[in-house]
């Protein structure tokens, strides 16, 4: 053991705290390709709000703003003001939340198809971002649009290339020639279906509230629910294993989770449990239906016709963080 | 000098010895819990029981300069309890160690 001891670095000690939240996700996430997509706008996300401290300086200029921008919170820099005006930020929140706050999930299925490489196509991205970014935002996909078309452009000439190089010759033709012939002939008679047409799913992020110290308030719980199309209480498991607390609907359908958390902490759990329990596993649309069959949930997707099994929830080994002589007492 | 022919071969013997390298199977659930204030707890379980925990968490804590204990569990076994947030440390420490594999930690928690 202690020749073990020794090979341990010491250097990976000296890692900021704070940072650590961001990039374990991000590091760990299983299927590195397929959250490529993702990972891109993430930084796209973060480099926008980057710019946002400068804007939000201008605007604490007129204190009437001042509220709508506290939604940025969860900034380490801005702590103390948030709490200062909480109740500004609570009565500001629900109205303002509306209309500012839109993410999207934007996917094109079946170009993964095209060209029979599935990962590097498809494209989810859950940016729990708001509407100022929105503009760029537009930006970025009409870039990412007219890439896709050049592709297209360029695999239907490489299709129309290959197609013909076997007709006259002798030779036999290849399985990629032959892929590429009926992917070609599928493009060609129903252009709508096959040449990646863009899904764009608007997901609103979640609105999370701090109640007092110790408790946390998801107020939109039932509204995403909806949107995922899952029924509350699967999420609700799901969220509060994946948490490792407690928490129940209330009666305005405002999720209540004992503990403190932040949207984006809330957001990177509800981005796991769309990846695993939303998106089909295999085109990854997520237009998906969770059915129940003898104990097991089955995942059925309404595009492909997929049919797998998903992962049970549970919440494992909990450790005592209560005090011990309540619990006693509780059980005595 | 013996005769080769005479000895005892056993047939299983790949198979049993074909997982000594890779000793951990199955998930290694890293989780986070919450406690009063900012402090957190790391819980660490699903490891396997062939290795003995008590050594690895006198390493983990000499390494994350944290406090930490095994906790026996009727249903879940063994599990590591740290303090604090180590679960990027547990999970770059684990793979480094080779105890195991990238793919096999799973990360719970926000």
């Amino acid at each position: 053991m202690t020749e073990e001891e020794s090979i341990f670095d010491p250097t990976s000690r000296k890692k900021k705290k704070k940072k650590k939240v961001f990039d374990l996700d991000a590091g760990l996430s299983d299927g590195g390709g397929e959250r490529e997509g993702g990972d891109a706008t993430d930084s796209q996300a973060t480099d926008k709000e980057n710019q946002e401290p400068a804007r939000n300086q201008e605007n604490d200029m007129d204190i009437d703003e001042n509220s709508l921008d506290l939604e940025s919170f969860g900034k380490k820099k801005k702590k103390k003001k948030t709490k200062f005006n909480l109740d500004e930020l609570d009565s500001a929140l629900p109205d303002t939340g509306g209309k500012t706050l839109e993410g999207s999930i934007s996917n094109d299925a079946g170009e993964g198809a095209e060209d029979g490489a599935v990962e590097d196509n498809f494209e989810l991205d859950m940016d729990f971002s708001q509407k100022k970014k929105r503009k760029k935002k537009k930006k970025d996909l009409d870039v990412l649009v007219a890439e896709d078309e050049k592709e297209k452009a360029e695999d239907k000439e490489n299709a129309e290339d290959e197609s013909v190089t076997w007709t006259g010759t002798d030779r036999d033709y290849t399985y990629d020639e032959l892929l590429n012939r009926v992917f070609e002939i599928m493009r060609d008679k129903n252009p709508d279906m096959v040449a990646g047409k863009k899904q764009k799913f608007v997901m609103r992020p979640p609105q999370v509230v701090r109640i007092g110290t110790k408790k946390t308030s998801f107020a939109n719980f039932t509204e995403i629910c909806k949107t995922l199309h899952r029924q509350p209480k699967h999420l609700l498991d799901f969220l509060l294993a994946e948490l490792g607390t407690s928490g129940s609907v209330d009666g305005n359908n405002q999720l209540i989770i004992k503990g403190r958390f932040q949207q984006k902490q809330i957001e990177n759990v509800l981005r796991r449990y769309i990846k695993e329990y939303v998106t089909c596993h295999t085109c990854r649309s997520p237009d998906t239906i969770l059915q129940k069959d003898t104990r097991l949930f089955f995942l059925q997707c309404e595009t492909c016709g997929s049919r797998c099994s998903v992962a049970s929830i549970k919440s494992g080994f909990q450790a005592v963080t209560g005090k011990r002589a309540a619990i006693r007492a509780k059980t005595a | 000098m013996s005769i080769q022919n005479l000895n005892t071969f056993d047939p299983f013997a790949d198979a049993i010895k074909g997982s000594e390298d890779d000793v951990q199977d199955g998930l290694v659930h890293i989780r986070i819990q919450q406690r009063n204030g900012r402090k957190t707890l790391t819980t660490v379980q699903g490891l396997s029981s062939e290795y003995d925990l008590k050594k690895i968490v006198r390493a983990c804590k000499k390494e994350f300069a944290c406090n930490g204990t095994v906790i026996e569990h009727p249903e879940y076994g063994e599990v590591l309890q740290l303090q604090g947030d180590q679960r990027e440390n547990i999970c770059q420490w684990l793979t480094k160690t080779g105890l195991a594999k990238p793919d096999q930690l799973k990360v719970h928690g926000f």
